[in-house]
């Protein structure tokens, strides 16, 4: 043995599991969600912006991420995951979100649905044809 | 390096290997559904070495898992993440064995937290946005938990080893 380790609990430790805990909250106070009424998701992928819809359009939406493919569906303000082909499926187990600032993340997809605030009509753009 | 130590090494680079495809047994993600949740077994391997060999063996042996993890796993992306979460959490618990106040249970502790703040880092320059800090704070209340039981199985592992005449470095 290089050093000793101490093997007990020590008050410090609760020291340093209360800092890491102050961290914690420090964090969610500074990127929790905004809210209740998340108007706009935004899709990106590889950090380009693919899509941008408004939650009040309900339906289904499919997006091709890095290979792997994700169904996404809307419904009345929440937006969720329902399916890919990913590995890991973190994607589909966050579940729906509702709040701006609340995002879900593919990461072997590098796919990144956040909400945004707002309702998507402030974008300035009437209609895209074409 | 003397022989015993690079077997040493080896065995405990194969045995944080296993421990960390171990730890895809408990699906720790279902429960709290956020990429990289996990249970961090293979810390213990990094807090043993820390502890018997010095931080100079910790990062070979650190540096072996991460490189032979990610190949094995076919998944060169996942190397990053692995690297910066690794390295962060080695750093801190090098730092933080230092202490004496503290115990294996609070620099376990530190070492998930540093792991849970490299992995951010990694998804925020992997994604390119900032969306990933928002499973921050949830990460790391859940790296009080994994930290204080890696903790635990680190100190049976030192109160075990106590017990038996084990050689590790040619100092012992």
């Amino acid at each position: 043995m290089k050093r000793r380790p101490r093997l007990r609990p020590t008050p410090w430790d609760g020291v340093t599991a209360a800092l890491i805990l102050a961290l914690a909250v420090g964090c969610g106070a500074l990127f929790r969600g905004g809210a209740p009424e998340g108007g706009t998701a935004v899709v990106s992928i590889a950090g380009e912006e693919v899509d941008r819809f408004s939650l009040a359009d309900a339906g289904e939406r499919e997006y091709t991420a890095n290979g792997y493919h994700l169904h996404v569906t809307v419904t009345d303000g929440s937006v969720r995951v329902t399916e890919a082909d990913c590995p890991t499926q973190d994607c589909v187990h966050t579940g729906a979100i509702t709040r701006s600032g609340q995002s879900i993340v593919c990461l072997p997809g590098r796919f990144i649905l956040r909400l945004e605030g707002g309702s998507s009509d402030n974008t300035g753009v009437d209609a895209v044809l074409g | 390096m003397r022989t015993r130590e690079l077997t040493v090494c080896g065995l405990l680079t194969a045995v944080a290997l296993a421990l960390s495809y171990l730890e895809n047994l408990f699906p720790l993600a279902v429960a709290i559904p956020i990429p990289g949740v996990k249970l961090g077994l293979a810390n213990i391997v990094t807090v043993f070495v820390l502890y018997a060999m010095g931080a100079d063996r910790a990062f070979l042996v650190l540096a072996a898992r991460c490189l032979l993890g990610a190949m094995f796993a076919g998944n060169m992306n996942a190397l990053l993440f692995s690297l910066l979460g690794g390295f962060s959490a080695m750093a801190v618990m090098s730092v933080l064995s230092r202490l004496r106040g503290l115990s294996v249970y609070g620099v376990s502790m530190g070492g998930a937290a540093a792991h849970s703040c490299g992995q951010i880092a990694a998804a925020l320059l992997s994604l390119g946005s900032l969306a990933p800090l928002y499973y921050l704070p949830v990460l790391l209340v859940v790296s009080l938990f994994t930290g204080a039981l890696t903790g635990l199985v680190s100190a049976c592992l030192f109160k075990g080893l106590g017990h038996v005449n084990l050689k590790v470095t040619e100092a012992d």
